[in-house]
């Protein structure tokens, strides 16, 4: 036989043990092609502006390649290890280290440029898909349509002959580090030594305990505490490592020794399912935690960043009803009646809101205060402020020694506390005008970009009045007036907005159309959510993958011990049974850790991305839990053809 | 009373046109109580015949029945069930779960039987002071010796007080003093709780503690030793001549 057909031959017997590989090839070629046909694909400056989305993919795909390349290498791993018998046999019946390594490398050769053709065919008739569903987040409407692109082919070959060398590289470490002796002997090494539970693991496991929660109760107060917002990143870093430290001591202590704890209460006398579960993870998880820890930490980190960004692109509509409350925004009178005057010769029928603003200087040093502790280094005292009438407000009256602010949300809250029935003291020219605090609204009267974020003070018509007379002619504001215009028939709207580019009013500065900035928005946000999206999952699915290497492995491992139960008179059935409970919890943690850690990730922050939280947060929570689940239903599968073999 | 008893049993494997016959119409009867040894050479169907008789393997012809229950009708279910409550195992790589104490590895048959917990730890102590392992009760596999582990293995055979057990080469990975110790503890439990025991070796001293040697050839009984009233020296010795004559490959002229 030559060594052409030996290859040839071992090819076609180790399909078997191949298939995880090929599969493990195939989808990350897919993956990584179709993402990379996107930044290729011309259609995609329309769905974005310019080459601003391609540049956001490409950074997209660096983060690919490094998630495809590790979980390559750890397959590969996976697999040279299984195969590790005959790479000793072969050595024993005289071949060198460096034909094995040939062998193996033309071996994988095959394999490699078999999976690279499926691969690249999948993800070709795929990356149309992709292009439907970016196409609809970001609220584009041009049909999306398939076009091989060379240059996406050349960038994915090039990747992936990169990887190849790679695994070249630790194969041949393999086979160079290896004795033969040691080769016949790797999985038995692999397996873990069962070892007496300790006090020190155990203080560990406390630890690990202390430290995540710890972490997460800094990250609860991290915007809520001046002190620790000061050194935001300094604070940050500190929750990270103490969550990661935290979860890497709880893999490698606390499950053991809360599953030791139960153990122990059973005093010797164990079910099936303790017998599958209980036992075999406390000592599992105990040797993966180093896995384990990056995979949690890192979906962790993907579902997190989902949330956010879905959060973000959830929160578009609302955030920008909040941010531009009319229509049109036309912050000068000439420019307005212009605009009325040509919807009128339109036929367009609207409304028009007129408010006068008045920008005086103010001390809020008794009503405002920062959320969290004092702060003694900042001053309220010389604050400017927009002043409006209660006139202009139809469900508002203040009265003749009141102020209401309005224009609060729920970011301001988040910052800002203002105390009511204090006094808020407005300087005009001449006189001083001492009025009560009545309250905060969260009415959105004014535009963001108007108001530049800051509450605006509602007083009663009368004080306008004297204030405007009364107003510092040095002080010259960028507004002075508002208007808004509301369309009344929403069909009419996009020709509005047509004339309103058209006029030239868009170009003035604080000049807005709510219409544009809400596809802007969704544009971007649809952008950053498709791309994060894609990310997200590819790394759902290697971990997923990973996690069910590793149990494909465990169930190598454990057959002789199904073999033993069921020769005490277990049937599958009660086997099956203890393995379901062992995978909920071989799954379930990892998952139910890192979907934790993530709320408590987003809880930190996200009114920095948007205006809801729950409903996006549970959705992604809900979408990522039941793909996550599958490679645990898989694995049971897998048990289950294990099991029955066993006997 | 006979426990178990086997008649014409044939097992067969490979298709129909290229058979290779392992067994082939073997009677065996074990009564109760009865401590029976099968030798034979490599190759001869020992193992086999182990497997068929314990239910793991089933075989091809014939009728195996233990305690009056044929094998043959029962489906797998049925079988887990039978083997749970009238079956033990011992084997030559002791077949401990690395993972469970030495308690827990002996109590698995009970918990299979969902036998109380007072009654249960009832049983462990005293099978456990019969062979002496009570001080490596919380003991994981990896920590103890051989002997122990297969003293441990015999415990959990034996726990349940099954009908009859069954042991493959219990001596096989044991230096000599720990295998006639455990052989010695075995013929022991044997008598005390009155447990058939059948054990497949090829060690001629594992042999001459039972009462009686079956000797198996190309998958037939060849012949069969009884003890009787002789010493176990003796028994030993005629156990010796019997597979020297059984044991040459014949050279024909």
């Amino acid at each position: 036989m030559t060594l052409n057909q030996l290859i040839f031959r071992n090819i076609k017997k180790n399909l078997k043990h191949y298939y995880v590989y090929i599969f493990a090839l195939i989808f990350s070629v897919g993956l990584y092609f179709s993402f990379v046909t996107l930044q290729f694909d011309p259609a995609l400056d329309d769905a974005t502006e310019g080459r601003k989305g391609a540049a956001a993919i490409k950074s997209g795909s660096v983060f690919l390649i490094v998630i495809v390349s590790v979980f390559l290498l750890y397959a590969n791993n996976l697999f040279i290890k299984r195969r590790s018998k005959e790479i000793g046999l072969f050595q024993l019946i005289g071949m060198t280290k460096g034909t094995v390594f040939r062998i193996l490398s033309v071996e994988n050769f095959v394999l490699y440029v078999g999976s690279l053709n499926v691969g690249i065919f999948l993800g070709f008739s795929m990356s149309r898909l992709l292009m439907l569903i970016l196409f609809r987040v970001t609220g584009v409407t041009d049909v999306a349509t398939l076009r091989f692109s060379s240059e996406a082919l050349l960038q994915t070959l090039i990747v992936f002959a990169a990887i190849f060398v790679l695994i070249l590289i630790m194969n041949a470490l393999f086979i160079k580090r290896q004795s033969i002796l040691s080769l016949f002997r790797v999985t038995n090494v692999t397996q873990q030594r069962v070892k007496k539970m300790t006090v020190f693991q155990a203080i560990i496991g406390v630890f690990g305990i202390i430290l995540i929660v710890f972490g997460y109760y800094l990250s609860s107060r991290l915007f809520s505490s001046v002190f620790l917002g000061n050194q935001l990143f300094l604070v940050m870093i500190v929750i990270l490592a103490s969550v990661i430290v935290g979860t890497y001591s709880f893999y490698k202590g606390s499950v053991s020794f809360i599953f030791n704890l139960i153990r122990k209460r059973k005093g010797g006398y164990l079910n099936v399912n303790d017998v599958l579960s209980l036992s075999s993870i406390m000592f599992r998880m105990r040797s993966n935690s180093l896995l384990l820890m990056i995979i949690t930490s890192l979906s962790a980190l993907s579902i997190a960043l989902l949330s956010l960004s879905y959060i973000s692109y959830y929160s578009v509509e609302k955030s920008v009803e909040r941010t531009i409350p009319a229509d049109f925004t036309i912050p000068d009178t000439m420019r307005a009646m212009e605009f009325t005057q040509t919807l009128d010769s339109e036929d367009i029928a609207y409304s028009e809101s007129a408010i006068d603003l008045l920008t005086i200087p103010v001390d809020l040093s008794r009503v405002m205060s920062f959320t969290g502790e004092e702060s003694q280094d900042m001053s309220y005292t010389d604050t400017q402020m927009i002043v409006i009438s209660d006139a202009v407000l139809s469900e508002i009256d203040v009265a003749e020694k009141g102020v209401l602010f309005v224009n609060s949300d729920s970011l301001t809250e988040k910052f800002l506390k203002f105390q009511r029935n204090q006094q808020v003291v407005f300087q005009g020219k001449e006189h001083i005008y001492n009025l009560t605090l009545k309250g905060t609204e969260r009415v959105a009267v004014l535009p963001t970009r108007v108001t530049y974020g800051f509450v605006v003070a509602v007083v009663d018509e009368q004080v306008f009045r004297k204030m405007s007379v009364d107003k510092d002619p040095s002080i010259t504001p960028e507004f002075t007036e508002y208007h808004g215009v509301d369309i009344e028939n929403e069909n009419d709207l996009e020709k509005a907005n047509e004339l309103f580019n058209v006029l030239g009013i868009n170009e003035w500065a604080g000049h807005e159309s709510k219409l544009e900035e809400r596809t802007k928005q969704m544009q971007s946000a649809g952008m950053i959510m498709f791309i994060v999206g894609f990310l997200g999952l590819a790394f759902l699915v290697t971990s997923g993958c990973i996690l069910y290497f590793k149990q494909m492995d465990e169930s190598e491992d454990e057959k002789s011990n199904y073999t033993i139960l069921r020769k005490l008179g277990y049937t599958q059935m009660d086997l099956l049974k203890g393995i379901q409970r062992k995978q909920l919890f071989n799954f379930g943690i990892p998952l139910v850790v890192g979907l934790l850690h993530s709320y408590f990730a987003v809880k930190s922050g996200w009114f920095l991305f948007g205006t809801e939280m729950l409903t996006p947060t549970i959705i992604v929570m809900l979408i990522y839990t039941a793909l996550y689940s599958i490679f645990g239903l898989l694995s049971v599968l897998n048990y289950k053809r294990v099991i029955k073999d066993s006997l | 009373m006979v426990i178990l008893q086997a008649t014409k049993i044939y097992k067969t494997y490979g298709n129909k046109f290229n058979k290779q016959e392992v067994l082939s119409a073997l009677d065996l009867k074990v009564q109760k109580g009865e401590f029976v040894s099968i030798m034979g050479a490599s190759g001869s169907g020992k193992t086999t015949l182990l497997n068929v008789l314990s239910s793991i393997d089933r075989v091809s012809q014939g009728t195996i029945s233990i305690e009056g229950q044929n094998l043959n009708d029962m489906k797998e279910k049925q079988m887990a069930e039978f083997r749970k409550r009238h079956l033990g195992f011992i084997f030559q790589d002791y077949n401990l779960l690395d993972t469970l104490t030495v308690k827990e590895n002996i109590l698995l048959p009970l918990s299979v039987q969902k036998v109380s917990r007072k009654l249960a730890n009832e049983k462990f102590h005293a099978v456990a002071e019969e062979l002496g392992i009570s001080e490596i009760a919380t003991k994981y596999p990896n920590e103890i010796s051989g002997g122990q582990k297969q003293r441990t293995s015999a415990a959990r055979a034996f726990i349940h007080d099954p009908s009859i057990i069954f042991a493959d080469e219990p001596t096989g990975a044991l230096d000599s003093k720990a295998a006639s110790d455990l052989l010695n503890k075995l013929s022991d439990l044997n008598t005390k709780r009155n447990a058939s025991i059948v054990m497949v070796t090829h060690d001629p001293l594992a042999a001459s503690f039972s009462e009686r040697v079956v000797f198996i050839k190309d998958g037939q009984i060849y012949t069969q030793l009884n003890k009787g009233d002789q010493t176990r020296n003796e028994f030993f010795n005629d156990i010796i001549k019997t597979q020297g004559v059984l044991g040459g490959v014949q050279h024909d002229a």
